[in-house]
This record gives C-alpha cells, sequence and structure tokens, in this order.
C-alpha cells in the first residue's frame, strides 16, 4: 500500500504543482506531512505488529 | 458552486454523525456503567448538551458571521487561538484514525468477517476523497436527504419491536441507581457534543441568526436526547442490559430478532448500512474542519492539497490508535470520551465564559 500510496502523493504533487509551488508554505506544509505519513507506513510496513496506543494505555494504566 | 448552509443543514449533519455512535455505543456503555437503569442516562445529559447549545448560541449571536478561529482570536487574542487550533488537529486526527478503526471493526463483526480491515479503509477513503471534490455543500446535502427516511426506518423497527420489549429487563429501577445513570450520563453527552460543528461553519450560516433558526438549533438537540432514549430503551428492553453491556455492537443483535409481521425480518443489515452512512460522513465533515483548522493555522489560501498526505496519515494511525475491537472499546471509554467531553465541552465554555466577561466591548464593535 505504501507504494500506492507514494505514486498518489507524486501524482497529487503533479497535478497541483502551481499551488504548491507558488507559494513555499504550501509546499513544506505538503512535504511534511507526507514524510510523516510515509514514515508511518515504514514503521507499519517493518513491524504490523506493533502494540497500539490503546493496548499501551490498557497495560500501563491498569 | 454556493456555500452557503443553512441551520437546517447543521443540525441534520449533527444528528446523521451523532446516528452511529447511539446506535453502536451508547448502549454498551450504559448498560456496562448504570446497568438495567442505564436508559435514564440521555435525560441527564439535558443539563449539559443544553448549556452548551445556548453557549454555542451566545458565540454565534456575539460574533454573526465569524468562524470558531474567528471567534477565539476576537475573544482571546491569535496565540491563544493558534494554541487551541493546535489542540483541535491533535483532537480531530485521534478522532478520525479511531472512526476509521471501528468503521472497519463494525463490518467485520457484521457483514465480512473474513475481509481484511484495509480493504475497508481504503474503500472509504477512496469515497471521502470523492465526496470532499464535490465540497461541504454536497455532504450537508446528503445527510438532509437521508435523515428523514432513516429516522422513519428506525420509527418502523421500533414499531415492529414493541410487542418484545420486556418490562422486567427495564424495571424497577430505584434511586439508588441514580448516581450510577448520572455517571454513565458522559457517554451520551461525549456524543451530544458534536453539535459544535455548528461553530467550525458558523461563517457559513449568514449574518444574522433568525428566530426559525435558534429553534432549529434547540430541536436538534432535544431531538439528539430523545433519539438516544428510544435507542437505549430499545436494545435494553429486548437484549437485557447484562447482555448489552458485553456486545460491541448491541442494536445490531437486538434488530436480529425483529419481524415485520412475521414477513420480513434480517433489519440488521440495513442497520449496519446506516452505521457505515453515519461513519461515512463523519469522516468527510471531520475531514473538512481538519483541513479547516490547519488552514486556519498556517493562514493557508489553499488546503485541497492537504488531503492526500492526511489520508495517509490518518490511515497508518488507525493501525496504531486499536487493533481489535477490545482495544478500540478500552479507548473509547477511557481516552476518547474524555477528550471529546474536554473540546466539545470545556472549551466552548470556556469561550461563552470570556465573551459574557468582555460582553460590553463586543457590543461597541458590532
Amino acid at each position: 500500500m505504501i507504494y500506492i500510496f507514494g505514486s498518489l502523493l507524486i501524482i497529487s504533487f503533479i497535478k497541483q504543482k502551481d499551488v504548491l509551488l507558488g507559494k513555499k508554505r504550501n509546499l513544506v506544509l505538503f512535504l511534511i506531512l507526507s514524510v510523516f505519513g510515509i514514515a508511518l507506513g515504514v514503521v507499519h510496513m517493518i513491524s504490523p505488529y506493533i502494540p497500539s496506543i490503546a493496548y499501551t494505555l490498557e497495560k500501563y494504566l491498569k | 458552486m454556493n456555500e452557503q448552509l443553512s441551520m437546517r443543514q447543521i443540525v441534520f449533519m449533527y444528528l446523521f454523525i451523532s446516528l452511529s455512535p447511539v446506535l453502536r455505543q451508547i448502549p454498551t456503555a450504559l448498560a456496562g456503567e448504570a446497568g438495567r437503569s442505564g436508559y435514564l442516562s440521555p435525560f441527564w445529559s439535558i443539563f449539559l448538551i443544553l448549556p452548551l447549545v445556548s453557549v454555542i448560541l451566545l458565540l454565534m449571536r456575539s460574533f454573526p458571521g465569524l468562524n470558531l478561529y474567528e471567534i477565539m482570536v476576537h475573544l482571546a487574542g491569535k496565540v491563544f487561538a493558534k494554541f487551541i487550533i493546535i489542540l483541535y488537529i491533535l483532537w480531530i486526527v485521534l478522532f478520525l484514525s479511531a472512526k476509521i478503526n471501528i468503521y472497519s471493526l463494525t463490518l467485520q463483526f457484521t457483514l465480512m468477517p473474513k475481509t481484511r480491515s484495509d480493504f475497508f479503509m481504503q474503500i472509504m477513503l477512496i469515497l471521502v476523497y470523492y465526496a470532499l471534490l464535490r465540497g461541504s455543500k454536497t455532504i450537508f446535502r446528503f445527510s438532509e436527504f437521508s435523515l428523514g427516511p432513516i429516522l422513519l426506518l428506525i420509527g418502523i423497527l421500533f414499531v415492529c419491536a414493541v410487542s418484545r420489549l420486556r418490562t422486567d429487563y427495564l424495571l424497577p429501577v430505584s434511586t439508588i441507581n441514580l448516581p450510577s445513570t448520572i455517571k454513565a450520563s458522559k457517554n451520551v453527552i461525549a456524543v451530544g457534543g458534536n453539535i459544535i460543528i455548528a461553530l467550525f461553519f458558523a461563517d457559513k450560516l449568514g449574518i444574522s441568526l433568525t428566530k426559525k433558526q435558534v429553534r432549529k438549533f434547540w430541536f436538534g438537540a432535544l431531538a439528539f436526547i430523545i433519539f438516544s432514549f428510544i435507542i437505549t430503551i430499545f436494545t435494553f428492553g429486548i437484549s437485557g442490559a447484562s447482555l448489552t453491556a458485553k456486545l460491541p455492537f448491541p442494536f445490531y443483535i437486538t434488530v436480529k430478532s425483529i419481524s415485520f409481521f412475521n414477513i420480513f425480518e434480517r433489519f440488521e443489515v440495513v442497520v449496519t448500512l446506516i452505521c457505515i452512512l453515519s461513519d461515512f460522513i463523519t469522516i468527510c465533515i471531520m475531514f473538512m474542519i481538519l483541513m479547516k483548522l490547519i488552514q486556519w493555522l498556517l493562514a493557508l489560501k489553499e488546503r485541497g492539497f492537504l488531503f492526500l498526505p492526511l489520508a495517509i496519515i490518518i490511515y497508518y494511525l488507525s493501525y496504531f490508535v486499536s487493533s481489535t475491537q477490545f482495544e478500540f472499546d478500552y479507548l473509547y471509554k477511557t481516552v476518547i470520551v474524555n477528550i471529546n467531553l474536554i473540546f466539545q465541552y470545556i472549551i466552548p465554555l470556556l469561550l461563552g465564559l470570556i465573551c459574557l466577561l468582555k460582553r460590553k466591548y463586543i457590543k461597541k464593535q458590532y
């Protein structure tokens, strides 16, 4: 799925290049959010059974 | 496309997005915390939902034609407003991740247990993207047109189920149960607080609030409370509080036992469909609010390019938030309900208080 998302991000970038390149703030925000999303995807791909937030809370709050 | 909204659309949207938590989470939570008397809890929520409605109306009347961010800037300055916006962004991200998670879990629990959850999530995100392309008006219109038939259908189900209601599942209730029903009412309050969506779209409501609009807004809050009461009494009366407390989707199981004069049955598929539609609209509206919040925070002129990166973040976060129904139930009970109370009640009430304190100054301005 991460490859599909990556391709979609590139397509989205090309489609919206006028908006993104027109203002530095738009480009930086798009890049930060994309990198964060892809990083989450990489973590999920590497260890798909990582304990969830709910599990961690349940473990430490009880 | 004209992007102006009506109060009726906001109220219908509020009721529409409240459908799935009312059908799915509220009966379980009330039965778990207040037992047999849990169906009385929706009435206690009046004491918090109605003041919230009056605070929202106060803010909208004091700052006509302004949205939540602009109201906060006027009341407490830009720095405070931006700080609160950051908190709202975090809340919406968590809310959206949990919503997508429970949507896929619901589909797995009810109709397609063998299908992987990522498939449901991907389909949902594609549909949300398509809906957002059409604009906010389309989403509001969809909820406006769909709510009537859905409520009619639930009404028919209720009529069919009246003969199956067992009074021994509902009575006796004594004064000893009242404290637990008051405590459990926070589950209803946490859903009823969704009415604050009106503040996010207040700038699209026009310059002045008419008496008719105000009446519709009050009606929306009252309709939510009555609807929660009916669904809870319906679920408790047929399935019993002890069974309801243990089920992830008790209304679904309740409807399984209903038939229309022994001719039509298996209405549970329709209940799943209602929940999915409500989840879909909730995800659309929350995505819209999330993008609006980022736009306000960074003073952006365009926000369309935000959808895809945000969708990717939400998609993967939904795996990290919870992975099973039990985990989701725990997260909902301990985190989501309490966080909802902060963002839906405490912050707007704080704004209302500042608004009252600064009333004279505000009146001079407008």
